[in-house]
């Protein structure tokens, strides 16, 4: 049931995001449907991807992209990935958890924003912000088939 | 469009249907695409072969790794086989920027130096093995000057590709001249390589600015580089003719930047040609090789020869997830807001009476080795999975 269910919200959201990814039901309804999903799921995982790649650049200290997405995340040379090549030891699986450094219970966003402001000595960035989120979604994708595992360390 | 929301017999059979199962599979393997461990099927493949090479060995190896600090202090001793004992100090990977961009690596590096300096009685030489700039700058590479010719010892250098790819070595070769080279000290033939110079041409056709070839460089994992670390047909040739007058039972010592074994590819913790020096060196029964690049504790044993990688005074790089030898014992996990924390220099030497040469990994904080594996900057391996940047950047 639950493959079902999932299955069928997708579909709703397909119908919420209008014209652009309907296609006229002129073959077989069952075709269609099939057809509609995948350029629904595409849509999405390109969209996801353009975030992976804006946090990408962010996190190998591309200064273009912080000035345009208007952060400092360093002012010590050190860009993330100086210490993460390939977003290793970011855990993004393990969070939330006890936070030694910070002496918190914290989530992978504050973990990303203390090692702004400490290791890397750059400005604090808006925890909602677009920054923010596109760092989490190339930390994320990078340790995609990691387990989760929430609270360890 | 009107879509049906309720489960309908239709809904059910079109979920069971062949056609929406081979989209299914078709969207999985679009959406959900497998992790890449890199290489991972060769790697595997390898890993068995280096597990073999030392598997004979394994019980006593355990014991290798450890910092043998009570070996050390038997300088000058003369012992047989017209071999000395005596000392020398590695110092790497101090990755300087301009002074005025990061002062913490300049700190540390002149840290480092004044350590070597302390040393009673002093090293024979230093060796420097490579990364003394991050991005190549002839200013980054004459401030890392200045603080070296500190020591007044006898210096030997190396270069790291931080120090190459923005001028192409030029300012690198005009401070210290070109390898590989080789001299004999106490009855140890010392033998330094560029594991760093022969990069394809990744530029050339991109347009790349010497700026731009420097960051593809700079990056660790980064794929538009390749695999640039190797000695290349003139170093091995170099390599084998150094080696033929010298006795098979006699000390060697290879001073690299990169391992001389495929540790981890996609991070160059290798060199492309390995298993070529690997024949060549064969027949030596006692043979180190001392490497910087992956600025953390590493040991490794592949036949007779012995591996030992050392320190950066910069950062430490975390372990890879997969190809960590057997045979090392991992540093402890660092604090990453302690700057002296998992990084420092190297003391080394060779012992006439074990014939071996001796290391001892100088951290500035306390906790070099993990005690316990959950302390260990290996514990996570087997639950990261990771994947390469997007877009082979």
């Amino acid at each position: 049931m639950r493959a079902k269910r999932s299955f069928w919200m997708v579909a709703a959201v397909s119908a919420c995001l209008g014209s652009a990814f309907c296609l006229a039901p002129t073959g077989p309804a069952r075709a269609d449907k099939v057809a509609e999903q995948l350029a629904v799921m595409k849509t999405f995982d390109e969209l996801f991807m353009e975030q992976v790649k804006i946090g990408d650049s962010l996190f190998h200290g591309d200064a273009a992209m912080e000035k345009k997405m208007n952060v400092v995340l360093s002012t010590t040379g050190m860009a993330c990935a100086m210490c993460h090549p390939f977003a290793a030891d970011t855990h993004p699986a393990q969070y939330p958890k006890w936070q030694e450094q910070m002496s918190k219970f914290a989530a992978l966003r504050d973990m990303i924003n203390w090692c702004i402001e400490k290791p890397n000595q750059g400005e604090l960035i808006d925890p909602d912000g677009p920054a923010m989120k596109a760092l989490e979604a190339y930390i994320t994708w990078s340790n995609q088939n990691s387990p989760l595992a929430a609270g360890t360390h | 469009m009107s879509i049906d929301h309720h489960h309908d017999e239709h809904g059910d059979k079109l979920l069971e249907s062949e056609d929406f199962q081979k989209a299914r599979k078709e969207m999985r393997q679009t959406l959900w695409r497998p992790g890449v461990r890199a290489d991972q099927n060769v790697g595997i493949s390898r890993r068995v072969l280096i597990n073999r090479a030392v598997l004979g060995g394994a019980a006593a190896a355990a014991s290798l790794w450890l910092p043998r600090i009570n070996t050390m202090d038997m300088a000058y001793a003369q012992e047989g086989g017209g071999v000395e004992t005596f000392r020398f100090a590695w110092i790497s990977d101090t990755h300087l920027y301009p002074k005025e961009v990061n002062t913490r690596f300049v700190e540390k590096a002149v840290r480092a130096v004044n350590d070597v300096k302390a040393m009673d009685p002093p090293p024979d030489f230093l060796i420097f093995g490579g990364d003394l700039a991050q991005l190549g700058d002839p200013v980054e590479l004459k401030l890392g000057n200045e603080i070296i010719q500190e020591l007044q010892i006898k210096k030997y250098f190396i270069p790291g590709e931080h120090d190459w790819y923005l001028d192409m070595g030029k300012t690198w070769t005009e401070l210290y001249g070109a390898s590989p080279w080789t001299f004999d000290h106490k009855g140890v033939r010392f033998i330094g390589i560029d594991t760093v110079s022969r990069a394809q041409d990744y530029w050339t056709a991109k347009n790349m600015s010497p700026q731009e070839r420097m960051a593809h460089m700079s990056g660790l994992d980064g794929a538009v580089a390749g695999a640039w670390s190797g000695l290349g047909q003139e170093q091995l040739d170099y390599l084998d003719k150094t080696l033929s007058d010298w006795g098979t039972d006699k000390p060697v010592v290879i001073f690299t930047h990169n391992p001389l074994y495929e540790y981890y590819p996609p991070w160059n913790f290798w060199v492309r040609d390995w298993r070529e020096v690997h024949e060549i060196v064969k027949p030596y029964t006692k043979i180190t090789n001392i490497h910087g690049h992956t600025h953390q504790v590493l040991y490794n044993e592949i036949g007779a020869m012995r591996s030992i990688g050392m320190l950066a005074t910069s950062w430490p790089w975390p372990y890879a997830p997969e190809g960590v030898p057997d045979l090392t014992v991992p540093m402890a996990r660092t604090n990453p807001g302690d700057p002296f924390d998992g990084v420092g220099w190297g003391k080394l030497g060779f012992n006439a009476e074990t014939q071996k040469v001796d290391h001892e990994w100088m951290m500035w904080r306390e906790e070099v080795l993990a005690t316990i594996p959950q302390k260990s900057g290996t514990s996570d391996n087997p639950t990261t999975f990771l994947r390469p940047r997007p877009d082979g950047r």
